[in-house]
């Protein structure tokens, strides 16, 4: 994967890291017992999990009635954080297979975490749809599968059959992905590895040599991978905004749904990203490795996408006042000035006008900063979907059905419970697999290691050349 | 023959292949085995091996497992002697009559396997035309009450001893010595419009010479009845004939939802509000002249809001404009000028008016009837001849009867569907003095008020287990008959007093006799029809109704002076105490459909709300009186030095300084669902000179609103108008308000965001041409912009066979709810309780929308009733993940509850929002109990878990279960009913042989059903007008419902 040296590249690799170091350094946090930080953050993460459990199981057990939703609002906080949770799940997908196809190589640093990133969302993601139906117990009905009623089959019009494919499929070549990846690196630590876990990571490495045929054959399957899940980036949110584009209700009814909910996917998936990266990087003191470089490349996406949101929202304004059409002049109205108004003007502050601040060079390579704003996009990303869905809901066709909603405990529970089992989930991911990537940072390390990237400052502060380059 | 080495062999003879072995083996066994190539291979079917062993075994297990995992089918018992009447799975009709109190209507009773399960209207009636009302369609789920008192009580001598349940011989001595040895026993009554019963007490009087029978009315047309038996001779009521009438004038009176017969004047009304040619639209003009908004008053042309106190006044006033003299010179300019109108319009329509009031002061009445008399209606629009019995009660008689007993002069009292511990303004005063009265009987249904004070219960009949006879008008006699035998040890009333008044005789063994009786005495010698009374009554118990000629017409011989009317005041908060359609007196209030039922103008269940008046601020709000902010902000008030803190909400037309609630709540007893709904008004009520109850109060101390809001708001419309209109403080122009006050932050809403919805259509009665002009162009310009579509769509798959259609008048339709509590009757629609309809989780396939627009402050109203539009291009259809709902090629949008995992999906596409779902267990289908929502907080009522409730439940429609969608299905079993009709009679079918339970219910005809490919259908009849549309026809669902637009007769002189 290496590439001539740009000078005017930045190093992503700092401290004139050996390939042992970089193996020492990617390695021992699963070779190491787990500091006291880990072990709190688990236990808060396994209980809020263990809490959402509870309420589900209290949804199932008692009925959807336990949720404030109602006659005119059929969906909440449900869907949304369904969308919010697909939404986080794009980002690791592009990292991987886009910005592969593309070769940038800042991707190495952050690609693995952001995979696992995917695979945890998108789990939390398909919880919904599972649980928020009346009868949890025949969601079966949803498969397309022979069965002995005609055979009956699902309503292939609908696009909530549509999500259940996108999903599963971005699901399953996701898992691949990241689990195609990760082989060379289990290699890796089953070669340092001793006794039980030397066996184990064995079989996860699917015995892995390292011979020359292996990496042939894994780099291939990668681009192939990446091929199949290049057009899964676009698809998957854009099957997702068709559940609300398909319909005939204002706000909903939109053309521009499909690139506008791609858009705010990638947009919240690099927030996610930058959130658990920027832990991640200072608890397990992998600075090196995840530089500002990469966060600053990730805050160029945000940037970039955020204002495709921007646009986005400005466009269905234009689009709703210009149609002429009452009930979606309404609808808009509705959402900025409405009951919900705070949720709109939630959604317009953090999605549209916190990226913005990105411009500035400095602030983009500010860590503090991006981390707080990548906190603010979460939930102005969260508040865009609860706009779409409650406050559309809430004020329809007819007056006389007008409706308010409030969440209820459970909803909260289980939202809640998500995040904690996206946080279990990450967090024993942190332990047994390399959390970045080490077979392909290796890769980059002659070309962007900087002690290898010439003039650069950090390497040659006091070399005779600087002058040269400066 | 050989036989092979693995086969079991017996001997060496038998391997070698003996040919003697083998036939002897082959005599031995009888089987072909000897010619077999396998001498073990026999008959598989009477064969067992160890593999069909486990295979036998595996399935038994399996089966028994599956089978074990069923909810079992409860008490399945087939009959060993079938009844001849009855065939399972066909309904039986029988005629009988609705009586409760005052309320009658004939109705046809449908019963299923030996249930009664449904009301339909008597269309045999020229009374109720085939009309229902609310209450009268939920009187079938009365008889499943779970509080009915099931078997006699009566407690030891000393007072306050706990009741024992006893015999009735046991009870019957007792009260019969207890009766001997009273001199002066009453027996206390609402209304009784039954011939025969009054005949029954009649003879009881003369057995019990000192007894005496009262009856009242809670809500009393006292004074009228005085009036009238001044003026006219008789204490009746009249016979109002509003289709006759060209102007109707109402003083308060609510006569299409809830004053003397409703049912019956609707039906009259609608005849003349429907438009029938365009040309002569022929529409009454009706003036409503009220303080809060009552249904009547949403219906009208021209409402006046006046005060409560200036009532009296008005009446005056217009009386002194129609017949000279003066009077009411106290009314403020604005309600003049609406009186100068109303009397302009009236004198243009002399004979062929109704002048109206509910007032129950005497000499307003007397006034009325002036202005009536003066205007010569008496005779043409109200008549005598067949002269209302629906109100007898005399205020008077009450007042006498509360004095008695206070004065210790009462020493037995039976009371019979009278709750006077509760529903009279007496009520404190009665417990406290009911100690002193010896005897207290209760021939009771519920353990009320009354009751709880009882010392002998006797429980009685509901009036479907019931014989008996009604005669709500003159000469129209209705009559009773059981359609289910007891289901307590309970007895009928009348047949308990026969008993205690010794009338039981060798001819006279019963009840059912003494009728029979009675109408050979009565009805039969009044008739010519018939020469047997066998004939006649058999064929009166068929039809349910007989309608002879009735009495003679009475003259106006009355005068009339302002004189004792209420005084005016001025100033001041007023309160006026109303009805509800649903609950009325509060006798209704045990019963979860009248509960459950919204209100029709404050679209509130489970609960009386305090109506307060609303302003518009001029910038973005509407303010409530006194501080109130929000609906079901608690409030705290009290009238005279009765204190009550009630919930209110901010209602539209309620006149500035006035407040009004409805009586008929906060009961203390009564059951389940009566028990501490709401407030009780009941204490407040003040009694006039006359003796007569007056349901209005100007001695009010309003001490302001808490700020608190009612924890559970059971309200299901929050948003309420379509265009209502008020002065922009700013520019000074008249802009809509409520399109104003959408904004949550303080910017103005946009103007037209409400009034330019396709949902109702509305134009006056002069403007017909130029408004279906202006329809038909947009209606055109939504269908060329529809038929633009990619899709073919299926219309040739609809224009064969049938396919079905509804057409709803909204200039008919009044709001009165009979087709919301028949459509949860029809299809067993759950109710979910107060606390569920509060964070809307009700369940009504079919709700009646109101709107109100016009003036803020006196707006007019238009009701829509709303269910599912049958789409014939359903957004709800092709969203659904699993095709559990789905068209039929009949054009029925169709719910496939099985099918149904319940993603809500097809609710949220729903542009008319009329899905419901069952977010928790409302008809306890499933296996465990604990998420069964009660009816009530605080008790343990889950509506449906018992099997006396499961009664009422309709066979023929799927009680659905926990999680599944769920909406109105055009009663999908009525359109089979109707198919198998036809085809069993061998001919087309025509659109009246299927009726929806809501068409069948209406009492204005509102609601027409039928086959739109059947173009000499009434459907296609009622399709061809021009005021029709189709609400959201833009969507481009293709509804199958249209509407004909509401039409309003407004004085113009009057627009505000």
């Amino acid at each position: 994967m290496s590439a001539p040296i740009s000078p005017v590249r930045n190093p992503l690799i700092t401290g004139s890291k050996t390939y042992h170091q970089i193996t020492e350094d990617l390695c021992s946090p699963t070779e190491r017992a787990p500091n006291p930080t880990w072990v709190i953050a688990f236990l808060i993460s396994v209980t809020v999990f263990g809490f959402g459990l509870f309420c589900i199981a209290w949804t199932i057990w008692k009925g959807i009635g336990t949720w404030g939703s109602n006659r005119t609002i059929g969906w909440a906080w449900d869907i949304t954080n369904f969308v919010w949770w697909i939404g986080i799940g794009h980002a690791g997908t592009l990292i991987s297979a886009i910005l592969l196809l593309f070769r940038q190589k800042w991707r190495t640093g952050v690609n693995r975490a952001a995979e696992a990133m995917t695979i945890f969302a998108v789990m939390c993601a398909a919880l919904f749809p599972g649980i928020h139906v009346g009868r949890a117990w025949v969601v079966f009905y949803f498969f397309p599968y022979p069965n002995t009623r005609g055979p009956l089959w699902p309503n292939f019009n609908s696009p909530l059959l549509w999500d259940l494919f996108a999903i599963s499929t971005y699901f399953t070549v996701s898992l691949l992905f990241w689990y195609t990846g990760l082989v060379p690196d289990f290699a890796t630590v089953r070669d340092r590895a001793k006794g039980i876990r030397k066996k184990v990571y064995n079989v996860l490495s699917f015995g892995w040599t390292g011979a020359a045929k292996h990496w042939q054959r894994w780099e291939s399957l990668s681009l192939v991978l990446a091929g199949i899940a290049t057009p899964l980036v676009l698809s998957v949110h854009t099957i997702v905004s068709f559940d609300f584009a398909t319909s005939v209700i204002p706000g909903w009814h939109t053309t521009i749904f499909p690139p506008y909910f791609v858009a705010g996917a990638i947009f919240s998936g690099f927030a996610m990203v930058l959130t658990l990266m920027l832990i991640t990087r200072k608890v397990l003191s992998l600075e090196d490795y995840i530089t500002i470089e990469h966060v600053e490349s990730m805050n160029k996406v945000i940037l970039a996408t955020g204002s495709i949101v921007g646009v986005a929202y400005l466009t269905e304004l234009f689009i709703a006042w210009y149609s002429g059409y009452i009930y979606e002049q309404f609808a808009f109205f509705n959402r900025a000035v409405g009951i919900y108004w705070w949720s709109y003007f939630g959604m317009m502050a953090c999605n549209v006008i916190s990226p913005q601040f990105f411009w500035s060079k400095k602030l983009r390579r500010n860590v503090t900063f991006t981390f707080f704003m990548s906190i603010f996009i979460n939930i102005g990303m969260w508040f865009e979907r609860f706009v779409i869905i409650a406050t559309t809901l809430a004020r329809d066709y007819l007056p006389s059905s007008w409706s308010f909603y409030k969440p209820t405990w459970v909803e909260i529970g289980i939202y809640l419970g998500t995040m904690g089992l996206f946080f279990t989930l990450y967090l024993i991911f942190v332990r047994v697999a390399p959390v970045v990537a080490i077979a392909e940072v290796k890769s980059i390390l002659k070309s962007s290691g900087d002690q290898y990237v010439k003039g650069h400052e950090t390497y040659h502060e006091t070399a005779p050349l600087r002058e040269v380059h400066h | 023959m050989k036989i092979d080495k693995d086969t079991i062999w017996i001997g060496g003879k038998d391997l070698e292949g003996d040919k003697e072995l083998i036939e002897q083996a082959a005599l031995e066994t009888s089987l072909p085995a000897a010619d077999s190539p396998l001498p073990m291979d026999i008959d598989e079917s009477t064969s067992g091996n160890r593999r069909d062993f486990l295979k036998i075994l595996g399935f038994s297990v399996g089966a028994a497992a599956v089978a074990g995992c069923e909810i079992p089918v409860k008490r399945a018992i087939p009959y060993v002697v079938k009844p001849d009447a009855i065939v399972p799975g066909v309904a039986t009709y029988y005629a009988s009559t609705f009586v409760h109190d005052g309320d009658v209507l004939p109705i046809i009773v449908k019963t299923r396997e030996g249930r009664p399960i449904k009301i339909e209207g008597n269309s045999m009636s020229s009374m109720s035309r085939g009309g229902t009302s609310a209450r009268a369609q939920a009187s079938v789920l009365d008889l499943y009450d779970i509080d009915r008192i099931r078997e006699p009580y009566m407690r030891n001598d000393e007072e306050g001893a706990e009741w024992k349940a006893t015999d009735w011989a046991s009870l019957d001595r007792a009260i019969q010595k207890a009766l001997s040895s009273s001199s002066r026993p009453v027996l206390l009554t609402h209304t009784i419009v039954s011939p025969s019963s009054l005949a029954l007490i009649d003879k009881m009087i003369a057995k019990y010479p000192g007894m005496r029978h009262v009856q009242y009315d809670a809500i009393s047309s006292s004074a009228l009845l005085q009036a009238n038996k001044e003026d006219f001779g008789e204490a009746l009521i009249p016979d109002y004939h509003f289709d006759k009438a060209d102007v109707i004038a109402s003083f308060g009176a609510d006569f299409l939802g809830t004053w003397i017969s409703p049912v019956e004047y609707a039906a009259d009304y609608a005849e003349r509000r429907k438009v029938r040619s365009l040309d002569d639209h022929r529409m009454s003009r009706h003036f409503q002249i009220e303080a809060g908004m009552s249904m009547t008053g949403s219906n009208a042309d021209n409402r006046i809001p006046v005060r409560p106190s200036h009532m009296g006044s008005a009446i005056a006033y217009l009386h002194g404009k129609i017949a000279g003299g003066g009077g009411g010179s106290a009314l403020p300019a604005d309600a003049k000028k609406g009186l100068d109108v109303l009397a302009d319009n009236l004198k243009a329509a002399r004979g062929k008016s109704i002048v109206i009031s509910n007032s129950n002061n005497k000499a307003e009445q007397k006034l009325v009837n002036a202005i009536n008399a003066r205007l010569g209606n008496y005779g043409s629009t109200m008549t005598f001849a067949h002269a209302s019995l629906q109100r007898k009660g005399n205020d008077k008689d009450l007042r006498t009867l509360m004095a008695d007993i206070s004065a210790g002069r009462v020493d037995a009292l039976i009371t019979w569907g009278a709750n006077p511990a509760y529903d009279t303004p007496e009520a404190a005063q009665f417990v406290e003095k009911a100690a002193g009265i010896k005897t207290k009987i209760a021939l009771a249904y519920k353990k009320d008020e009354t009751t709880l004070l009882a010392d002998y219960v006797a429980p009685i009949h509901h009036t479907l287990e019931s014989w008996g006879d009604a005669e709500p008008k003159r000469g129209l006699l209705s009559t009773i008959q059981p359609t289910i035998s007891p289901l307590f040890t309970t007895r009928q009333a009348e047949e308990s007093l026969m008993i205690w008044s010794e009338g039981v005789t060798d001819e006279v063994p019963d009840y059912r006799t003494f009728v029979q009786m009675n109408w050979k005495n009565t009805a039969f010698g009044a008739q010519t029809s018939f020469g047997s009374f066998d004939t006649f009554w058999e064929n009166a118990l068929q039809d349910g109704v007989v309608e002879l000629s009735g009495g003679t017409e009475l003259n106006y011989g009355g005068s009339a002076s302002a004189s004792g009317i209420t005084r005016p005041s001025s100033d001041g908060l007023e309160i006026s105490f109303t009805e509800k359609v649903g609950l009325g007196d509060g006798s209704y209030a045990n019963n979860p459909w009248l509960q459950e039922m919204p209100d029709p103008v404050t679209r509130c269940s489970w609960g009386n709300y305090l109506a307060v008046p609303v302003t518009f601020d001029g910038d973005r709000k509407f303010v409530g009186y006194g501080g109130v902010e929000d609906d079901s902000e608690v409030v705290e008030l009290a009238v005279g030095d009765y204190s009550i803190s009630p919930s209110a909400i901010k209602q539209f037309g309620q006149k500035a300084d006035t407040v009004s609630i409805a009586l008929g709540y906060g009961r203390s007893a009564g059951g389940t669902c009566a028990k501490g709904i709401g407030v009780n008004l009941y204490p407040a009520l003040t009694v006039d000179s006359d003796g007569n109850t007056q349901y209005y109060a100007t001695d009010v101390d309003w001490k302001g609103s808490t700020g608190r809001k009612e924890k559970y708001y059971s309200s299901v419309q929050y948003h309420h108008t379509m265009g209502v209109t008020g002065i922009d403080s700013e520019s000074g122009e008249k802009i809509n308000a409520d399109e104003q006050a959408l904004a949550d932050l303080p910017v103005k809403g946009f103007q037209g965001s409400l009034v330019n919805r396709s949902i109702i259509r509305r134009a006056h009665a002069d403007e017909l041409g130029e408004f279906i002009h202006d329809l038909q162009h947009e209606r055109e310009h939504h269908q060329h912009l529809n038929d633009a579509s990619l899709y073919p769509g299926h219309d040739e798959l609809y224009n064969q066979g049938h396919h079905w259609g509804m057409h709803i008048d909204l200039n008919a339709c009044i709001g009165c709810s009979a087709c919301s509590v028949a459509c949860m009757a029809e299809n067993n629609v759950p109710v979910v309780g107060k606390r569920e309809v509060s964070r809307h989780h009700e369940m009504t396939w079919l709700r009646i929308d109101r709107y109100y627009y016009g003036d803020v402050e006196n707006p007019k109203t238009v009701y829509q009733p709303m269910m599912c539009q049958h789409c014939d291009n359903a957004p709800c259809e092709n969203v659904c993940p699993v095709n559990a709902t789905n068209h039929s090629s009949e054009g029925l949008n169709q719910m496939a509850y099985n099918r149904c995992v319940g993603t809500r999906y097809c609710a949220n596409n729903c542009p008319y929002k009329v899905r419901r779902f069952n977010w928790l267990d409302y008809t306890t289908a499933d296996t465990w109990p604990d998420n069964e929502p009660v009816l009530v907080e605080g008790t343990t009522l889950e509506y449906g878990a018992d099997d006396l409730t499961r009664m009422v439940l309709n066979p023929d429609v799927t009680v659905r279960s926990r999680g599944v969608i769920e909406k109105c299905s055009f009663c999908a079993q009525r359109i089979q009913e109707g198919k198998l009709t036809a085809k069993k009679e061998g001919r087309r079918l025509r659109d009246a042989d299927v009726k929806t339970a809501c068409q069948t219910a209406c009492p204005t005809g509102a609601i027409v059903f039928g086959d739109r490919n059947n173009p000499e259908g009434d459907l296609m009849t009622k399709y061809a007008s021009p005021l029709n549309y189709i609400a959201l026809e833009e969507v481009n669902v293709q509804s199958s419902v249209q509407y004909s637009a509401r039409i309003n007769n407004q004085d113009k002189k009057l627009e505000a």
